[in-house]
C-alpha cells in the first residue's frame, strides 16, 4: 500500500528511489564484493551530497528537523538496492550527537558527520542484542575515564575514523567518541560482502572532551541510538524483501515446466501471495513505529515487534524466493543469492527475531497488560 | 519510570479530537443502554434476541453509519465506523449480523429502484426484517459461477428452483438475496446470473437448519420449489447479478476483519494461563509473542488501510488482505487459548476455571468458519495472485 506522506516526503522518496536505483543493483554489489570494498564510495559521496545524513537532525544543528520515518523512505532503497552504504549508522550517530545536553562536545564529531569529513559509527552494547557476545565485558570507569573491554558486530567498523561508543548495561553508561587509533579492530567479513568489526579496547583512558554524556542522559542516548538502528534495519529488510519478491515474480512468469510458466501453479502462487502479505503488514508496522518513535509515544516493545517480525518474514520471503528459483536460485551466478545473503546479515543486524521477540515477551509481561 | 501498559486492542488508533469526543460519546450511550446479559456470551445469539438491542442503536441513529444519510444513515467516515464497531465489542457485546446492514443494504442503495429502496430499507435499518445471503449452493462454494438455481421469467414473474446452502441466518429470515442463473447458455457463465430478492414466506420454499461443528444452528438450507418471485424483486439488470455481487467496495471488510477480534482472543488466552500455569511454558511465551507481534503488524496495516481508504486510496489488494490475515490470526489465537487451556479447552460446556467462566471449545469453533465463510482463504490468495501479482493459472 502507498505509505500516507507530505508533498515534501513524496518528493524525498522519489529522489531517494532514483539515486539507490542508479548506484546500487547486485551488479554494482558484486563488483564492490570483488573488490573487497567495505563501503560504496560513489554512492556514499552521493549520499552526503545529497544531505540524507541531515535528515533526523533539529534545523538549529544544521539538520533538516525532519524524522526517522522520513531517512526510513531512504533507507527502505537503501535495503532494495542492496547499497553498501553505512547510511543508517552516520545517521543513527549524528541523531545521538545532535541530542547530547553538552552540545559543545557533540558538535565537532556531528558536524563531521554531516559534512561527510569524518565516518563516526555506532559501537553499542545493546540490551536489544540479548545475546550472542556482543560485547564481552566492556567497563567504563567513570571516574578514572578507562575504558576496557571490546564490542563486536559493528557494522563498517572497517573504515569508520571514529566510534561512537554508547554503553547502557552492566557497567556505568557512557556515550563517547573514541578514535579509531584507541581501538584495536579485526574486521571479518559477512557472508554478503559487508563487515563486521570487533573492538577491542584495551584500558584506554577515554579524556574528558571525549566523553558526550554519562549517567541516565548516557543511557537515555544509548536507548534511543539502539532503537533507531533497530528500526532502521528493519525498514532495510522491507525494502530488501520487497526486491527479492519482485525478482522472484519475473522469474516464475518466465520460467516454463511441464509447458507453462510455474508461476500458474498454485503452490508457487500462494507461496508468493504470503510473502507479499508479509511484506505489505511489516511496511505498514515500521512505519508507524516509526511515526511513533518521532512523537516519542512508541511503546518500548514496538520497536522490538518491529524487528523481530522484519527479520523473520525477511528470511522466510528469501528462503521461499530461493525454493522458487530452483536449481539456478543455488548458484553463484544468479542474482537471487545476493538478496539471500543481505537478508542473513540485516535480520540478525542489531537483533535477530529470537533475541527481539525474547525483549518483546519480557517487556509486555513486565508492563501489564491491560486486557 | 514504568513502562507504560500494553494494551493490544487500541495500537495504533488514530482518532483526531472530533473522533475522541464520538468515541467517548459512544462508550458513554453504550454503558448506559447495554443490556448486560448480551455480553460476553459463549454462545451465539441468534438474530430474534439481537432485535431490541438493534433497535436501541437504531432509535440512537447509530445503527447504519456507512449509510448515506438521505436513506437513514449517518454518511459517517470510515473511522467513525470503525469507532463505533469497536466500542460495542469493546465491552464484549455483540454487533448487529451485517447480511442486511452491510451487505444488501449498501448493493439496494447502489442498484436499487426507488421502490426497492423504500420498501427494504426502513426495516433493515429498524431491525424488523433479517435477511439472509443465498449465494452457495452444494455444488458451487468457492467456484461460485457453477450456481445452478434457475430463474426462468415467465410473463412478470421469476420461476425459481433449485438448493441453496450455508445460509447463516437462512431459518431466521424474512428475506433472501440470491444469486440465480437467468441464462443457461451464457458465456462466460457468469454472464447468465442474477440477483433476486427473494420473500422467504413464498410457497414452494422449505429452509432447514444446518447444525454446525460447534453443535449451534448457524446456518440452513433451502429447497426452492416453482417458487414464483415478482420481477421488480430483481437487483440491477438481468444478467447483471455477478457485477451487482460484486459491487461491495471493501469497507464491509473493516467490521468483520477487525484486528480486535484476535485480540481479545488472545487476551482470554493469557487469563486462562495464568489460571493453568502454561504461563510456565517457555513454549507459551514463544507462541504468544509470536502472536502479539503479528497481530501489531495487522493493526498496522488495518488502520492504514483505513486511512487510505478514507481517502479513497486503499489498493484492490486490501480486502482480500484483510479477510486472510484477520482470519488466520484470529484462528490461530482461537487455537493457543484452548492449548493454555490444558483439559479445559476439551470440555463441551462453559466451564469455571479461578473465577472465570470460559468454554474456549466453543471460541475455537466460531474461529474455524472465518477462513472459509464469504470466500475461503484459498480463493482470496488466488484472486491477489492473479489480480495483484499479474501470476495467470
Amino acid at each position: 500500500m502507498d505509505l500516507l506522506l507530505t508533498e515534501q516526503q513524496t518528493l524525498f522518496a522519489e529522489t531517494a528511489t532514483r539515486l539507490c536505483l542508479d548506484h546500487g543493483g547486485t551488479k554494482r554489489l558484486r563488483m564492490l564484493r570483488a573488490a573487497a570494498a567495505e563501503i560504496d564510495p560513489d554512492a556514499w559521496r552521493e549520499i552526503i551530497k545529497s544531505e540524507w545524513v541531515t535528515t533526523v537532525v533539529a534545523e538549529g544543528q544544521g539538520g533538516q528537523g525532519l524524522g526517522a520515518f522520513d531517512i526510513a523512505l531512504a533507507l527502505e532503497q537503501v535495503g532494495r538496492q542492496l547499497l553498501m552504504v553505512p547510511l543508517l549508522e552516520a545517521a543513527a550517530a549524528a541523531l545521538t550527537l545532535s541530542r547530547a545536553t553538552d552540545s559543545a562536545r557533540a558538535g565537532t564529531g556531528l558536524a563531521d558527520l554531516l559534512r561527510g569529513s569524518r565516518l563516526i559509527v555506532p559501537a553499542t552494547a545493546a540490551a536489544a542484542w540479548r545475546y550472542g557476545g556482543g560485547t564481552s565485558n566492556i567497563q567504563y570507569d567513570h571516574k578514572t575515564g578507562v575504558l576496557d573491554g571490546s564490542i563486536a558486530f559493528v557494522a563498517y567498523g572497517g573504515s569508520a575514523e571514529a566510534f561512537l561508543v554508547a554503553i547502557d548495561a552492566g557497567t556505568p553508561p557512557v556515550v563517547a567518541v573514541v578514535p579509531r587509533g584507541d581501538a584495536a579492530v579485526v574486521t571479518e567479513r559477512n557472508v554478503d560482502g559487508s563487515t563486521a568489526s570487533r573492538l577491542t579496547f584495551d584500558r584506554v583512558h577515554v579524556l574528558a572532551e571525549q566523553v558526550i554524556a554519562t549517567g541516565a542522559e548516557a543511557r537515555r542516548l544509548a536507548t534511543q541510538l539502539q532503537e533507531f538502528l533497530t528500526l532502521g534495519a528493519a525498514v532495510e529488510l522491507v525494502g530488501l524483501a520487497a526486491a527479492a519478491l519482485d525478482v522472484t515474480l519475473e522469474y516464475i512468469k518466465l520460467r516454463q515446466q511441464f509447458g507453462r510458466p510455474i508461476g500458474s501453479f498454485q503452490v508457487l502462487q500462494h507461496r508468493a501471495v504470503n510473502a507479499f502479505i508479509d511484506i505489505e503488514l511489516n511496511r505498514s508496522l515500521v512505519y508507524r513505529v516509526l511515526a511513533a518513535y518521532d512523537r516519542g509515544e512508541h511503546h518500548p516493545a514496538m520497536i522490538s515487534a518491529a524487528k523481530a517480525r522484519a527479520s523473520r518474514s525477511a528470511s522466510e520471503t528469501v528462503r521461499g524466493a530461493l525454493q522458487m528459483h530452483g536449481a539456478i536460485g543455488y548458484t553463484e551466478e544468479h542474482d537471487i543469492g545476493l538478496y539471500y545473503k543481505r537478508a542473513m546479515v540485516l535480520s540478525a543486524q542489531y537483533g535477530g527475531e529470537l533475541s527481539h521477540s525474547g525483549r518483546f515477551s519480557d517487556l509486555t509481561l513486565e508492563a501489564g497488560v491491560s486486557a | 519510570m514504568p513502562l507504560p501498559t500494553w494494551d493490544n486492542t487500541t495500537l495504533f488508533v488514530d482518532d483526531d479530537p472530533a473522533d475522541r469526543a464520538f468515541r467517548q460519546e459512544v462508550r458513554e450511550w453504550i454503558g448506559e443502554n447495554l443490556p448486560a446479559d448480551l455480553c460476553n456470551r459463549s454462545t451465539r445469539i441468534d438474530p430474534p434476541e439481537l432485535k431490541p438491542w438493534h433497535r436501541k442503536l437504531y432509535e440512537r441513529g447509530w445503527i447504519a453509519p456507512h449509510w448515506p444519510k438521505e436513506y437513514g444513515g449517518m454518511g459517517a467516515t470510515l473511522t467513525q465506523q470503525i469507532i463505533l464497531f469497536e466500542e460495542i465489542s469493546r465491552v464484549g457485546a455483540p454487533t448487529p449480523y451485517p447480511h442486511g446492514l452491510n451487505f444488501i443494504g449498501p448493493l439496494i442503495i447502489d442498484a436499487g429502484t426507488p421502490e426497492q429502496k423504500r420498501k427494504h430499507l426502513p426495516p433493515i435499518l429498524t431491525g424488523e426484517t433479517t435477511w439472509c445471503q443465498g449465494y452457495s449452493e452444494a455444488g458451487a462454494g468457492s467456484d461460485l459461477v457453477r450456481l445452478e438455481t434457475r430463474a426462468d421469467l415467465e410473463g412478470d414473474h421469476f420461476v425459481v428452483n433449485g438448493h441453496k446452502m450455508w445460509t447463516t441466518n437462512g431459518h431466521f429470515a424474512d428475506w433472501m438475496f440470491a444469486l440465480v442463473r437467468t441464462d443457461r447458455s451464457a458465456t462466460p457463465r457468469h454472464a447468465g446470473i442474477s440477483m433476486l430478492l427473494i420473500d422467504l414466506k413464498s410457497p414452494g420454499i422449505t429452509v432447514r437448519p444446518i447444525q454446525t461443528i460447534k453443535g449451534d444452528a448457524e446456518f440452513a438450507e433451502e429447497f426452492l420449489v416453482d417458487v414464483r418471485v415478482p420481477r421488480e424483486n430483481l437487483l440491477g439488470e438481468l444478467n447483471d447479478g455477478w457485477k451487482v455481487a460484486n459491487r461491495l467496495l471493501g469497507s464491509e471488510r473493516f467490521t468483520t476483519g477487525h484486528p480486535r477480534n484476535a485480540a481479545v482472543l488472545l487476551n482470554k488466552a493469557r487469563q486462562v494461563a495464568e489460571l493453568t500455569g502454561a504461563t510456565r511454558e517457555t513454549g507459551f511465551l514463544h507462541k504468544l509473542a509470536a502472536l502479539e507481534i503479528d497481530l501489531m503488524a495487522f493493526s498496522a496495516y488495518y488502520r492504514h488501510a483505513a486511512a487510505l481508504h478514507g481517502e479513497k486510496r486503499a489498493p484492490f489488494s486490501m480486502a482480500p488482505v484483510i479477510k486472510i490475515v484477520g482470519g488466520e490470526l484470529g484462528q490461530r489465537a482461537s487455537e493457543l487459548l484452548v492449548d493454555a487451556a490444558a483439559g479445559y479447552g476439551a470440555l463441551a460446556d462453559d466451564t469455571v476455571v479461578g473465577n472465570q467462566i470460559i468454554n474456549p471449545a466453543a471460541e475455537m469453533f466460531e474461529m474455524r468458519r472465518v477462513t472459509v465463510g464469504s470466500g475461503a482463504v484459498e480463493i482470496q490468495r488466488n484472486i491477489i495472485a492473479k489480480r495483484v501479482l499479474g501470476l495467470t493459472s
